[in-house]
């Protein structure tokens, strides 16, 4: 694969947990900047548009600012969110284990822009290495001599701490996040107050993904315009895409926002698995509108993924051939939304549980039309019922397969 | 094999005498040069370096290479519509391996299906002829036997495993007197032994000739009388893998309706025997009809680890005359008892008590060099003395070797007045799925035992131990996997180790046309309606057209 337009994943990089061999390439340089001048880093995000790369794609700057502006408390959280547990999703654990002081660098720049100090890597208890490796690299951190300017120009003193998250997948969820780290089982919060306002203990509190944080030094470093150049059309900054599915090189792959879906599963993806004719496309969740073959041609960023009302969501890409059963890999997501609901909702707890049971039921050939219906009536009276977008995510994932594959489920029903 | 021609059948059946004694010719190759130069796992040209998955880099024969580099015969959407069933155990086998492993199971409480390719009891467990060993003697020990089967097998048996299962035989012979199986007694009652070819002691219990018959006959009925859900005619065609790669279940093909189902597991036991219906170099078989390496394969792909996949047994005495015979196992008992091999000259060319692998490569050197007799064009073989048995030892075939005189009457001769024609015969695959004492694969939640497992025999199996090993594995996994069934479910079961298998078989630049496992020998023939695949075909089209 090319390297030209690879930076969080690019091999001077991934250095691992070793402090000097990250200041040796060029690691440090995007801290120094914003400590000269920390006023300027959230312009500067501004004017690089670089966005929540963990799913929303919302401008970071915006997010940045809000905290920013909360001067009623001095205690500010940063909580760098790698609790990622979703099907097909592994980019955050190759950035915590080969470059965990990119991270770190990124969110110790969020810090200073916001005036934050306390800053938590809420990571996934299954990925015992990426807690290990960050771990090592925090300690290596707070030994290290940029800790005394970094709180000169804070004026407080800062807390980097390695949380490992309860494991759920629901922990994810901004407002989850936070009950996780005050200690509580992560149930969803409703909003507002937004976490902005009042998140961890009451302060405010700022969640960025880590692929979000890991760009940071990057952009101070070389500045907004090179971080606008590295994307393709309006699209700024890279993106890990996570392939995984039928083809034939499945792998994380870092490219230009905006590469289209064919290029990525063609090109770096070496084609589909056995030429076999692409049939669809689970996008970043897998809890959003799939993608078909007429959506090859739709370059991989926010907007354009919008425009064919889906998402792009974390960027994984489970590419299914034909041969592969729809309501088969519909029913094992369902299925997983309904183990993950935290329960607290009584519409998505009861509607995914029920979801998944109509859909495996229908799977293995037992459904009737009356279990079809059914399955159609709660993909029209639960959107909107949960307090977070889970419950949507599941609905949109049936509803869309019901829309683009509905002869599968009509063919595996027992007249 | 090269064979030149040697003296003709019927000069050689004029010629041939039976006599009281016979002198040994003095033996001309040492025998690992002997095995070098003739035994058919040797020959360099039938074997291929394996490229995809955890046996990489090993060399193993050709046509096995071929199989377990093959794409499965199902994919994903073959799943849709296919009913799920749920149990703790599922055994994949239903011949002496499998049923003890059920009966264990089923007895620590687990609930068991096993699954059979075509009907309980149609194994090779029913071929073993000889015996199974067992150190019960008194001038034996276990460790003579541990000492014996590992020297036999060149060395190359795993000691952990050989320990097992000499320590367990006595008791699987009281294990099966205890479910009703019956031996030759002597007048006190006492079970009586024989010495088998390679071996130290006389170890091999026995009944009749058809040892293997009469335990298969027993573990049947105790399987029947059970409640092991039993699913004749369902062979596997993949098993399934749970989210972290384990076992899970199989995916079984129900032949009798052309459908699919998915069997989700705790653990699953591959009891799926031999490979001799792949007729290795062309060589004849005495295994039976669904002896397709099924198994192999299926634990292959998901990642279980083989061994000594180049060595195979060719049994000394499979009868090469008439054709529709050919193949046809003989008993080593028959040797033991002091059956003499004797070439198209008339003179003893090896020790006929020397392991299987030495005296079947004996066999095919005199036929090599011309010293066999040939009935006609490429049909070869040496005499098997058995009225010379018989002159002394009267009356021995009628009382020990039923079977051997009915092979005798279904071949039109009669083996107490005339020798009969005999040729190594496809018999046994020495290695398998690497297991552990417990019979646990290198695959969590996968197990494997009797013929389709490895590490027991090395590269050479003496006479009675694979009896041995299938109750002794058999019983051992079968309470193993019982235990397993507190553990918690699968969260996720499918195929994913398919799309592996596959991206694999492609950057190697493999065929995709190849399709495991077999199932069936390329000889088996079917009504039209009832082609296996075609059916499938058939079936799917008329949905779609629907």
């Amino acid at each position: 694969m090319s390297q030209l337009n690879q930076v969080l994943l690019h091999e001077s990089n991934r250095v691992g947990a070793d402090l000097e061999a990250w200041f040796a390439a060029a690691g440090g340089q995007g801290l120094a900047k914003a400590l000269a001048a920390p006023e300027a880093i959230i312009p500067l995000i501004r004017e690089a548009g670089l966005r929540g790369l963990g799913g929303s794609g919302f401008p970071t700057y915006k997010k940045w600012g809000f905290v920013a502006a909360q001067s009623n408390s001095k205690e500010k959280y940063l909580i760098c969110n790698g609790n990622e547990d979703e099907p097909g999703t592994f980019k955050d654990r190759i950035l915590l284990q080969q470059a965990p002081h990119q991270v770190i660098e990124g969110a110790t720049i969020t810090a200073l822009a916001c005036g934050i100090n306390h800053i938590i890597f809420y990571i996934n208890p299954d990925q015992q290495k990426s807690i290990e490796a960050m771990r090592e690299a925090v300690s290596q951190w707070q030994a290290s001599e940029q800790i005394a300017a970094i709180e000169k120009v804070l004026g407080k003193t800062i807390e980097y701490r390695v949380l490992p998250s309860s494991g759920h997948y629901i922990g994810g969820e901004e407002t989850a996040a936070i009950e996780s780290v005050e200690g509580k089982f992560p149930f969803p919060r409703g909003k507002p107050p937004f976490p902005a306002e009042s998140g961890v203990h009451g302060c405010p509190t700022l969640i960025n993904n880590m692929e979000t944080l890991s760009n940071v030094p990057h952009i101070l470093r070389n500045g907004a315009e090179w971080f606008q150049g590295l994307g393709l059309g309006a699209s700024t900054g890279t993106k890990i895409y996570c392939l995984t599915g039928d083809v034939l090189y499945p792998g994380a792959y870092e490219l230009p926002m905006g590469t289209p879906l064919s290029t990525l599963i063609n090109d770096y993806g070496g084609g589909m698995l056995l030429d076999k004719k692409l049939k669809a496309v689970f996008t970043g969740g897998p809890s959003n509108t799939l993608l078909t073959p007429k959506d090859l041609d739709v370059p991989l960023d926010y907007e354009s993924v919008r425009e064919r009302q889906s998402s792009l969501g974390t960027g994984a890409m489970i590419v299914i051939s034909e041969g592969t059963g729809i309501v088969k890999r519909v029913s094992e997501y369902v299925s997983f939304f309904a183990h993950s609901s935290c329960g607290q909702c009584p519409p998505c707890k009861t509607g995914t549980h029920y979801a998944a049971l109509l859909l495996s039921k229908i799977d293995t050939g037992q459904g009737s039309r009356a279990d079809l219906d059914a399955l159609e009536n709660l993909c029209t009276i639960l959107p909107g019922a949960g307090r977070c977008h889970m419950l949507d995510g599941a609905l949109k994932v049936m509803e869309s397969s019901l829309y683009h594959f509905r002869h599968e489920y009509e063919q595996a029903l027992v007249l | 094999m090269t064979v030149s021609n040697g003296t003709p059948y019927s000069e050689a059946l004029s010629a041939y005498q039976a006599s009281a004694a016979r002198p040994l010719k003095p033996a001309g190759d040492d025998t690992q040069t002997l095995l070098e130069q003739y035994h058919p796992d040797y020959r360099a040209d039938t074997l291929d370096t394996i490229k995809v998955g955890p046996n990489s880099g090993d060399r193993c024969h050709r046509q096995l290479a071929e199989l377990l580099q093959a794409d499965a015969r199902i994919d994903e959407a073959d799943l849709a519509g296919a009913p799920v069933v749920k149990t703790d155990v599922l055994v994949i086998g239903g011949g002496g391996a499998g049923c003890a492993a059920a009966l264990v199971a089923r007895q620590a409480g687990a609930e068991v299906i096993l699954a059979t390719k075509l009907r309980l009891g149609d194994s090779n467990t029913v071929m073993a002829e000889g015996g199974i060993q067992a150190s019960i003697e008194k001038s034996d020990t276990p460790q003579m036997h541990f000492d014996d089967t590992l020297k036999a097998g060149h060395f190359n048996a795993e000691r952990e495993l050989v320990a097992a299962m000499v320590k367990d035989g006595p008791d699987v012979i009281r294990w099966l007197i205890q479910q009703g199986m019956q031996f030759d007694l002597d007048e006190f009652g006492d079970l009586l032994t024989r010495r088998a070819g390679g071996t130290s002691a006389n170890r091999v219990c026995y009944y009749r000739d058809y040892t293997g018959l009469e335990m298969m006959r027993v573990l049947r009925e105790a399987v029947q009388n059970s409640d092991i859900d039993v699913w004749d005619y369902s062979p596997a065609v993949e098993l399934l893998a749970n989210e972290s790669g384990h076992c899970a279940g199989a995916v079984l093909s129900n032949l009798k309706n052309c459908s699919y189902v998915q069997v989700v597991a705790k653990t699953v036991i591959i009891a799926t025997g031999g490979i001799g219906r792949m007729h290795l170099n062309g060589f004849p078989t005495s295994n039976h009809f669904g002896a397709t390496g099924d198994g192999l394969i299926l634990a292959y792909r998901l990642g279980a680890k083989l061994r000594e996949l180049d060595s195979f047994q060719y049994h000394p005495t499979g009868l090469a005359w008439p054709q529709h015979l050919a193949g046809s196992l003989i008993t080593e008992g028959v040797r033991s008892a002091g059956t003499w091999l004797l070439n198209g000259h008339g003179e003893r060319f090896i020790d006929e008590l020397l392991p299987r692998d030495v005296v079947a490569a004996a066999i095919l050197r005199e036929c090599a060099e011309g010293r066999g007799i040939t009935i006609e064009d490429g049909v070869c073989g040496v005499w098997l003395d058995t009225p010379g048995l018989e002159l002394r030892n009267p009356g021995i075939l009628q009382q020990r070797f039923p079977k051997l005189l009915n092979l005798g009457k279904k071949a039109g001769i009669d083996p107490s007045r005339s020798p009969l024609l005999i040729y190594p015969t496809l018999h046994y695959q020495n290695g398998g799925v690497v297991i552990d004492a417990n019979g646990a694969t290198t695959v969590p939640g996968l197990y494997c035992v009797g013929e389709a497992s490895g590490g027991i025999h090395g590269k050479n199996r003496i006479m009675g131990n694979a009896l041995l090993e299938i109750i002794s594995f058999g019983r051992r996994a079968g309470e193993h996997a019982a235990a397993q069934r507190h553990n918690k479910g699968h969260k996720q079961v499918g195929l994913e180790h398919l799309s592996r298998l596959r991206r694999e078989l492609t950057i190697s630049g493999m065929p995709m046309e190849r399709k495991s496992p077999m199932l069936f020998p390329d000889c088996a023939k079917f009504d039209d309606d009832a082609d296996y695949d075609g059916l499938r075909r058939h079936r799917r089209n008329k949905v779609t057209q629907e």
